[in-house]
C-alpha cells in the first residue's frame, strides 16, 4: 500500500505476520505459581471463617443454655441469702423514685379513668362523714345567706307587728325621757349602766368588749 | 356571697352571728338587752293587771250566771238580792291577787315573759341572764303583786332596776324578739361573751 508524503514522495507501507513462538516455561511456571498461591490463600480464608462461625456458634449455645440453667438457681440461691426489701430500702433512693413517677404521670387522669368512683362512694360510710360534718353551722350559713329571718319578717310583719313595734318605740322613748328627767333633777352627769347579762347581748356591752374596755356590764347589787 | 369555709372562720374566730338582729328594725337593735324604763314596764304590768282584772270580771260574771242555775228564782220573788249571788269583795281581792300571782309566776318561770312583757318588748332574766326558775319567779312574782311601788325605784335607779329587781338580783331587759333564752349559746352559735358578766 502506498501513500503520498509531504515532501510528495510516495511512501509504501509493508505489513508483515506476527512471528510469537512458544511461551517461555520461566513465564508459565510463575503464572501456575501465582495462581496456586491466590487458590491457597482464598481457600484458607473461607477455612477460617467457617470454623470461627461454627466455633462461636457452638460456644453460644453451649453457654446460653448453662446459663440458663445456672442463672436462676444462682439468683434464687442469692434471693433467698439477702433480704431484697432491706437492700432497696438502704441503697435505693425510694423517694426520688416515686417522685420521679409521679412528676411523669397524670395521676388525676389515671383516677378518673381506670377508677370507679362510684361505686368507692357507694361503699362509703357516708354516717361517718355525716357526723364529722358541722351541721349546726352549716344551718346558720344557710339561714344567713338566704336570709332568712328577713324572709320571716317580711312575710310575717303586717299592721299589728308594725303597730307592736311603733308601741315599744314609743315605750323607749318614753323610758328614756323618764330617765332622762331624773337623772337631770337628781344632778346626775353620767349615764345610767343599763346593760343586763344574757341573751339578746347588749350592743354597748358587745361595743365595750371588742374594745377591750373593762366597764360594768351589770350592775349587781 | 360569703363562703362556708370563710363563715366557719368568722365562728371560730369569735366572731359573733347574731341572726336575731336583722328580724328587728334597725333602730332597735342598739337597745336589745338593755334594762327597760320605768314607762315600759309600767305599761306592760298595767295590761297584765288590766288582763287579771278582766279575767276576775269575768269569773264573777261566770259565777253569778252560774247562780241562777244552782239556785233559780221565780219571777215576783223578793227573795232575790244580788249581794248573795256574788263573792265578797275581800275573797275577790284575794282571788285576784292568787290569779295575778300564778300568772306572772308562769310567764315568768316558763319564757321570762307574761303577756304584758311580750306586747312592751320585755323579758324578766336572773342575774345568769336566764329567765327565773320556779321559785324565784314564785318569789319575784309576790313580791311584784304586794308592793307594786317598788317598780317606782326604776325611775331614780342607776341601772334601771326595781325594788324587786335590786332584791331579787333580776332584770327586766328589751328584748323583742321572741325565742327560747340561750337557744343559740347552746347551739354554739353565739359566741359566749357574757360569761364574764355573771
Amino acid at each position: 500500500m502506498s501513500v503520498d508524503g509531504p515532501d510528495g514522495r510516495e511512501v509504501v507501507l509493508v505489513t508483515r505476520p506476527s512471528t510469537a513462538g512458544p511461551p517461555h516455561p520461566i513465564d508459565t511456571l510463575r503464572d501456575v505459581f501465582a495462581s496456586s498461591v491466590g487458590a491457597a490463600a482464598y481457600t484458607a480464608t473461607t477455612l477460617v471463617s467457617l470454623v470461627e462461625q461454627t466455633v462461636t456458634y457452638a460456644v453460644t449455645t453451649s453457654v446460653n443454655a448453662a446459663l440458663d440453667r445456672l442463672v436462676p438457681v444462682i439468683a434464687d440461691a442469692i434471693i433467698e441469702r439477702i433480704d431484697l426489701t432491706d437492700v432497696v430500702i438502704e441503697q435505693v433512693d425510694l423517694h426520688r423514685i416515686v417522685t420521679s413517677a409521679l412528676d411523669s404521670l397524670d395521676l388525676t387522669s389515671i383516677v378518673l379513668d381506670r377508677v370507679d368512683i362510684n361505686a368507692i362512694v357507694a361503699e362509703a360510710d357516708i354516717d361517718a362523714v355525716i357526723d364529722r360534718v358541722p351541721i349546726v353551722p352549716l344551718a346558720g350559713y344557710v339561714i344567713d345567706e338566704i336570709d332568712l329571718p328577713q324572709i320571716i319578717r317580711d312575710s310575717t310583719s303586717g299592721i299589728a307587728g308594725e303597730a307592736m313595734d311603733t308601741l315599744r318605740k314609743q315605750g323607749v322613748g318614753a323610758d328614756q325621757l323618764v330617765s332622762r328627767l331624773a337623772d337631770r333633777a337628781l344632778l346626775r352627769r353620767r349615764a345610767r349602766k343599763v346593760d343586763a347579762p344574757g341573751e339578746p347581748e347588749s350592743l354597748k356591752a358587745r361595743m365595750a368588749a371588742d374594745l377591750g374596755g373593762s366597764d360594768e356590764v351589770g350592775d349587781q347589787p | 356571697m360569703t363562703s362556708f369555709r370563710e363563715y366557719r372562720e368568722t365562728v371560730e374566730a369569735g366572731g359573733a352571728v347574731d341572726r336575731e338582729m336583722p328580724a328587728l328594725p334597725s333602730d332597735a337593735i342598739v337597745f336589745q338587752g338593755d334594762r327597760a324604763g320605768f314607762v315600759s314596764r309600767a305599761v306592760a304590768a298595767g295590761i297584765d293587771v288590766t288582763l287579771v282584772f278582766l279575767t276576775v270580771l269575768g269569773t264573777i260574771a261566770v259565777l253569778w250566771m252560774l247562780s241562777f242555775v244552782v239556785n233559780p228564782t221565780a219571777p215576783g220573788s223578793t227573795v232575790s238580792s244580788t249581794e248573795n249571788r256574788l263573792p265578797g269583795l275581800a275573797i275577790m281581792i284575794i282571788y285576784g291577787y292568787a290569779l295575778n300571782w300564778a300568772y306572772w309566776t308562769i310567764g315568768w318561770a316558763t319564757t321570762g315573759r307574761t303577756i304584758g312583757n311580750l306586747v312592751m318588748g320585755l323579758r324578766v332574766v336572773n342575774r345568769k341572764g336566764q329567765h327565773p326558775n320556779w321559785a324565784g319567779a314564785a318569789l319575784r312574782s309576790a313580791f311584784c303583786a304586794f308592793f307594786p311601788f317598788g317598780l317606782l325605784w326604776v325611775i331614780v335607779s342607776r341601772s334601771n332596776r326595781s325594788v324587786q329587781d335590786v332584791v331579787l338580783r333580776t332584770s327586766v331587759v328589751y328584748d323583742w324578739v321572741v325565742g327560747i333564752p340561750g337557744m343559740g349559746r347552746r347551739a354554739g352559735i353565739i359566741k359566749d361573751q357574757d360569761a364574764a358578766a355573771t
